[in-house]
């Protein structure tokens, strides 16, 4: 582009217009390089006015420091290879303003402000109020339209403002906080204060001004008048008053004005100057705050339906829709005849504004849904015929809309009965068009051309062929649709809506709308099921069949280029995907979908949020948005965020039901059974179940994904398979020990074989940090899984097993770790519990043997032995993973009684208490905190169900309600929410070589294993907020990699600190030695590794976000720099520098960095943006 | 609600923006963003072919004109259709200034009146005066109906 290179913003502020505009047509010669313009300007033209002129010759030295320097960073940010030119300055072109003001009445200034000086202040990001007397000077005097017209525009900007909520004119230029430099001027600056009460004192004269030369200038200055602060209500009222008054002069609707309509230059010159009134105050109206209470909207905005002036008409139905929204019986009543045919509402349909259109099919959805107009069922009707004659509207905007209003989508709240009864209405309504609306009879008289039309068909038909558009944008919003279609279908099934019946023939309902309630099949599902099947021979006019052939149409635009196009006809599939439906096809899309590089993370994990939302609406479909969320997990692996799908796996797991459950983990372990990621690989782009991660930042997150797998499967699956030791019958496994592996895995598999498999997958794993999970499973197990898990610890630790393991070749392509050497350390202690608790049993059955022998009766020593060593147990166990304390049995259940024999005895309650070490340890109140399960507390009232839930963490209150970042980001997207930017990816970025925020994520991902481990040894203590992170990381330290939520990111010595305090030598006594002998970060959390403790739900949230607050500023090594220069901040996002200053780097952002300060500056504020030429970088 | 209304140049700077209702640390962003998406996207897309995209509740629409591409954000009412809309208004609004496609050159040569029409393109976050023969009467000064 190098014939661009003379033609920056730069250029169009450079210098005078005159050589600019000569090289247009060859922009290589470069225009004089010059202060020439300004120079010249004063010299010939300046007659400055001198009293004022020390005083603004101090501001404007100032300005003009402040802007060449920041325009030095501009230029170096915007046209970096450029050769220095001399741009025309700020305080130049605000002092030809002055200049030019006073002679406006020569024509020669006129042209110079009209084609030289106000194009180029536009350039500029805000405007000086100090230019506000010249302005209101030029205003007043200068008779030039196109003069006047900049004026108006100016005056706007400045009563704009351009802080936080306001319009923030302007392109590429920063400017200085013009009131802030105002400050510092002590000679007595201009500020906005100042001249706001003026400006709008002039701008309201002029509203004012009835004259009718003038109504022109009016207009604009009303228009200017909406920018001033709407916060202030001195001002506001003022807005209110003029525009009320200029409506009650000329919102009179006498009906010689309707003869104006659409007739335009038919009208007399009265009328058109009453209808240019008519618009400008409406929209000045449609700018200000609404005020329901104040009569006066509604009366001067319905009367503004029937103005001449079609853009009056749009906002004033954009009022009255809004009013209507809040008070929709008044609305109904203002409205009056307006809606009949003839009336004012009639003609919006044929007014050529589509946005008035748009708004008069909200308006009309609201009134004829409104439940305070339930007993005027006639004017809802009439509203109602009218949103119906907005399907056949031309336009697809209006059309879409009314289908969405039919749909019962018309704001962002959603309400399950509403989209129902929206399905219902689609499916069963009859348009009946324009002509025959009025009488029923009339059905028969038209029969021919007009002959009623069922509505769904009608719909069906117009999305089919916007899908055969070509513009992106009606595809995507038709894509839209059919999800909502989607939406509300799945509400009316869900509600179980018998009458929806998708195999009927729907002109059944044309031919006898008014008997079909009773007669109609209620069975819809078989019947759907038979006719999705038999699509062929159902034929076109059932519902089924049409929703078919539009599911067809929707599947072949996915061959749109358009990835977003794509996404949104995803998401419609997945919507318009029923429980039942055969869903291969589907699959087979997503899995090639999801091959294709282009595919942003933020639009996959959309993608991935609307299967929450599905599943939300019916969660009969866990078992196949599992299937779907399997291909995200082995496509993608390195894009979709990890917390979402595991919410998902878990919401699904919980939805699915004792069918489901066994499927919905298979769907977890898959992500276990995924071959490495071989680098270059391109075997695995077409097959679901081959993991794509040909490149090491997916394969790092597809590591992350496994162990969230792990950890989700060792806390779950006694939850999946309803598997527990406290519930089973099973003798200890002393018994099984005389069977031989293959034997054991046999018993395993017919016993349970969810939980045999969930088994198999965490072992073929164990590199990935599995024996955590197996410990825990292990431990919540009865046999013979118990006994199957220790033979497997055990020979890993001993590392004999290893020719057996072959599969660890392929898990994880690392063998050196299975010689003993490493493992064994990491392993001990699990080892060390089951080995305890399985003597414990022995010499149990041992003691009851020697009883039953000698018949004697068990002594109270005997039986507080046995009592003390189920308790030591206990509190061992409770240090690996959440069991319940009355029932988990570590002696077996034959040590049931004694141990019940005991506490009567004793008087023993069976509570938690302080004895627990997790309690001692301060864990559990963490634990107990976020998960709110008041179960905690009152053992002896524990449910079955609800124990077996919490120990799963699975607690139901934990679903949908609480603050982990994936929740938020689901109950988000569930809300609708979110104008955030979104997120640049890290890879591609072409057009800016600046790093971005994600690059700088990205690296601080990849930086905190090295530094993690300096920061443990570094980090005599934490703060107690940490406690958090209080758990292993083992498996992070292991495999060198972090998954935020689910383990620290970091090992932190104070858990270490903790438990030797703490939790006394009974326990390490019972565990005795190895634990000591190992370096500090590995051995406490390897023994505290309490996060099963913990409801990941609840208790994950704050975690990761600390974690990875603190990973961006421990692996950014924060970088410190000192201000070279002064900088006064231009925006809210801006941060003020005084030289010298010393600054943290936080990151750096298009020619941006972020920093903050040591101390609060004299705005007070701390961090912001400033130029990267600013700062000194050491 | 529209939320921004941005112009660029081929490299990616930034020629006019307009942000209403958007925090201001989410500017950058956005502006970010929008770049990114007229680079990945826009390479040998025809005059004011449209192309959509969107973020969460967030539409965008955007195409390119000449030299110049043009970016519309919107949300609620303004989605991918209405931003088309809008973003048709202001091509054409654009067309009349420069005459035809514009080259940089020539847009910047017209800077000041594009800022004016955009003014009335664009009120306060809704969209206002659709025609091209209005807005031309209004950026004059001149009553949006003559008598």
């Amino acid at each position: 582009m190098a014939d661009s290179s003379g033609t920056t913003l730069m250029d169009l502020i450079t210098a005078d217009p005159t050589p600019a505009t000569s090289s247009s047509s060859s922009s290589t010669s470069a225009p004089p390089p010059s202060a020439t313009s300004s120079t010249s300007l004063s010299s010939t033209l300046g007659k400055p006015a001198t009293e004022k002129k020390s005083k603004r010759a101090t501001l404007m030295q100032i300005q003009n420091d402040t802007i060449s320097a920041a325009k030095a960073a501009v230029r170096t940010n915007i046209m970096p290879q450029k050769q220095k030119k001399k741009p025309v300055s700020y305080s130049q072109l605000a002092r030809s303003i002055h200049e030019l003001a006073a002679t406006s009445d020569q024509r020669s200034s006129q042209r110079q402000l009209v084609q030289h000086v106000f194009p180029k202040l536009a350039v500029y990001n805000s405007v000086d109020p100090s230019l506000a007397p010249s302005l209101l000077m030029l205003n007043q005097q200068c008779e030039d339209k196109s003069v006047l017209r900049y004026v108006y525009y100016y005056l706007a900007r400045i009563l704009s403002d351009t802080g936080s909520q306001g319009l923030s004119s302007g392109g590429g230029i920063p400017t200085p906080n013009w009131d802030a430099l105002a400050d510092i001027d002590a000679v007595g600056g201009v500020t906005r204060a100042d001249v706001v009460p003026r400006i709008i004192e002039q701008l309201s004269a002029e509203a004012t001004n009835a004259d009718v030369e003038f109504h022109a200038r009016r207009l604009q200055s009303l228009k200017a008048l909406t920018y001033a602060p709407s916060t202030n209500s001195d001002i506001l009222s003022r807005l209110y008053e003029i525009v009320f008054g200029i409506l009650e002069k000329v919102g009179d609707p006498s009906q010689k004005k309707k003869k104006g309509i659409l007739g335009g230059k038919g009208g007399d010159k009265e009328s058109i100057i009453r209808s240019n009134l008519q618009y400008a105050s409406l929209s000045a109206l449609r700018r200000l705050p609404l005020d329901p209470g104040n009569p006066a909207f509604l009366h001067y905005a319905v009367l503004g339906i029937s103005s001449a002036d079609p853009v009056a008409v749009r906002n004033a139905l954009e009022i009255v829709s809004e009013i209507a929204a809040r008070d929709p019986y008044a609305v109904a009543m203002a409205l009056g005849k307006q809606v009949q045919p003839g009336g004012a509402l009639q003609d919006v349909l044929h007014l050529h504004d589509v946005l008035a259109r748009v708004s008069l099919a909200r308006l009309c959805c609201t009134i004829s849904r409104a439940k305070a107009l339930d007993e005027r069922p006639d004017i809802r009707s009439q509203f109602n015929s009218v949103l119906y004659q907005l399907l056949l509207d031309p336009s697809e905007r209006v059309c879409f809309e009314a289908i969405l209003c039919v749909l019962g989508k018309y704001d962002s709240a959603e309400r399950t009965e509403e989209r129902a009864s929206g399905w219902y209405r689609l499916t069963r309504e009859i348009l009946k068009l324009p002509d025959a609306s009025s009488k029923e009879s009339s059905k028969d008289k038209s029969q021919k051309i007009k002959r009623p039309q069922p509505l769904i068909k009608l719909v069906m038909r117009r999305l089919e062929s916007s899908f055969r558009s070509f513009s992106r944008p009606v595809l995507h919003a038709a894509a839209r649709v059919v999800q909502e279609m989607g939406k509300s279908r799945a509400a009316a099934f869900a509600l179980g809506i018998q009458d929806v019946d998708e195999g009927a023939h729907v002109n059944t309902f044309a031919d006898a709308s008014d008997l079909n309630d009773s007669d109609e099949s209620t069975h819809p599902e078989s019947i759907r099921r038979t006719s999705s099947v038999s699509n062929g021979t159902a034929g076109r006019d059932t519902i089924a069949g049409m929703l078919a052939s539009l599911m067809e149409v929707v599947r072949t635009t996915v061959a749109c280029e358009c990835v977003y196009v794509r996404a949104m006809v995803i998401k419609a599939l997945i919507w318009m995907q029923g429980p039942f439906d055969s869903f291969d096809e589907l699959e087979s899309i997503i899995a090639s979908e999801l091959s294709d590089p282009a595919w942003s993370a933020g639009l996959l994990n959309d993608v991935l949020l609307t299967l929450h939302a599905r599943f939300k609406a019916s969660p009969d479909m866990a078992v196949t948005l599992l299937e779907i969320a399997r291909i995200f997990a082995t496509k993608v692996p390195g894009k979709v965020d990890a917390d979402v799908l595991q919410l998902l796996w878990k919401t699904c797991l919980v939805g699915a039901g004792p069918d489901g459950k066994h499927k919905a983990l298979e769907a977890v372990t898959i992500v276990l059974d995924l071959p490495p990621p071989q680098p270059g690989s391109m075997l695995g782009l077409t097959s679901v179940d081959r993991v794509s991660a040909s490149d090491p930042k997916s394969a790092l997150a597809l590591q992350r994904l496994v162990q969230a797998a792990v950890w989700f499967l060792g806390e779950n699956a006694n939850y999946a398979a309803s598997e527990y030791a406290w519930e089973s019958a099973t003798p200890p496994g002393t018994a099984l020990m005389m069977l031989d592996a293959d034997k054991m895995v046999a018993a395993a598999s017919s016993r349970n074989p969810t939980l045999a498999g969930a088994l198999t997958r965490l072992q073929r794993c164990a590199f990935s940090g599995s024996w955590e999970a197996l410990t825990t499973m292990a431990i919540r197990s009865g046999e013979p899984f118990r006994l199957q898990i220790y033979e497997f610890l055990h020979t890993l630790a001993q590392g004999g097993l290893q020719s057996q393991l072959s599969d660890v070749h392929l898990s994880n392509g690392e063998d050196q770790g299975a010689s003993g050497t490493g493992l064994g350390v990491l392993l001990s202690p699990m080892i060390k519990v089951l080995d305890e608790m399985y003597s414990a049993q022995d010499d149990l059955i041992k003691e009851v043997r020697n009883h039953d022998n000698a018949k004697k009766e068990w002594t109270d020593d005997e039986l507080k032995k046995l009592y003390e060593t189920h308790e030591r147990l206990l509190d061992l166990v409770s240090l690996f993973c959440y069991v319940p304390r009355t029932k988990y049995l570590p002696l077996g259940p034959i040590s049931a009684k004694l141990i019940d024999i005991y506490r009567t005895r004793h008087n023993i309650s069976a509570s938690t208490g302080l004895s627990d070490p997790a309690v001692a340890t301060g864990i559990s109140d963490l634990i107990y905190e976020s998960s709110k399960t008041p179960a905690a507390a009152e053992p002896d009232a524990l449910d079955d169900d609800l124990v077996n839930a919490w120990a799963a963490n699975l607690g139901d209150d934990g679903l949908w309600g609480n603050n982990a970042p994936a929740m938020n980001r689901v109950n988000e997207f569930l809300a609708g929410a979110g104008t955030d930017a979104p997120e640049v990816d890290e890879e591609n970025i072409i057009s800016r070589p600046s790093v971005s925020y994600d690059d700088m994520w990205a690296k601080t991902l990849l930086e905190t294993t090295e530094l993690e481990e300096d920061d443990a040894k570094s980090l005599g203590s934490s703060s107690p907020d940490s406690t958090g992170s209080v758990e292993t990381s083992i498996s992070s330290h292991f495999g060198g990699m972090s998954y935020p939520s689910l383990f620290s990111s970091r090992p932190n010595s104070y858990g270490a600190d903790k438990a030797s305090r703490g939790s006394g030598p009974s326990i390490y006594e019972g565990i005795s030695s190895p634990i000591r002998e190992e370096p500090p970060p590995y051995s406490s959390p390897g023994m505290y590794r309490n996060e099963s403790f913990e409801n990941p739900l609840a208790g994950t949230g704050s975690r990761s976000f600390e974690s990875q607050d603190d990973e961006r500023i421990s692996s950014g090594n924060p970088q410190f720099g000192s201000a070279l220069y002064d900088f006064t901040a231009g925006g809210d996002d801006e941060l003020s520098l005084t030289a010298g200053e010393e600054v943290e780097i936080e990151y750096e952002v298009d020619g941006w960095f972020y920093v903050k300060k040591k101390r609060p500056g004299r705005d007070g504020k701390m961090a912001g943006l400033v130029p990267v030429l600013y700062v000194n970088q050491p | 609600m529209i939320l921004a209304v941005l112009f660029a140049n081929a490299e990616g700077n930034i020629l006019i923006k307009r942000f209403h209702g958007v925090p201001a640390e989410e500017r950058l962003h956005w502006r970010s963003f929008l770049v990114k998406l007229g680079a990945d996207n826009l390479k040998g897309v025809k005059n004011e072919e449209l192309l959509v995209a969107c973020h969460k509740s967030v539409y965008i629409v955007y195409t390119i004109l000449g030299d110049v591409s043009i970016y519309v954000v919107g949300k609620d009412a303004y989605d991918e259709l209405a931003l088309s809309e809008v973003i048709f208004t202001i091509t054409s609004a654009v067309k009349d200034v420069c005459g035809k496609p514009p080259t940089e050159r020539r847009f910047l040569d017209k800077y000041g009146r594009i800022c004016l029409c955009l003014d009335e393109i664009v009120w306060k976050g809704y969209l206002e005066n659709t025609e091209k023969d209005r807005i031309k009467r209004l950026i004059r000064l001149k009553p949006p109906t003559e008598f």
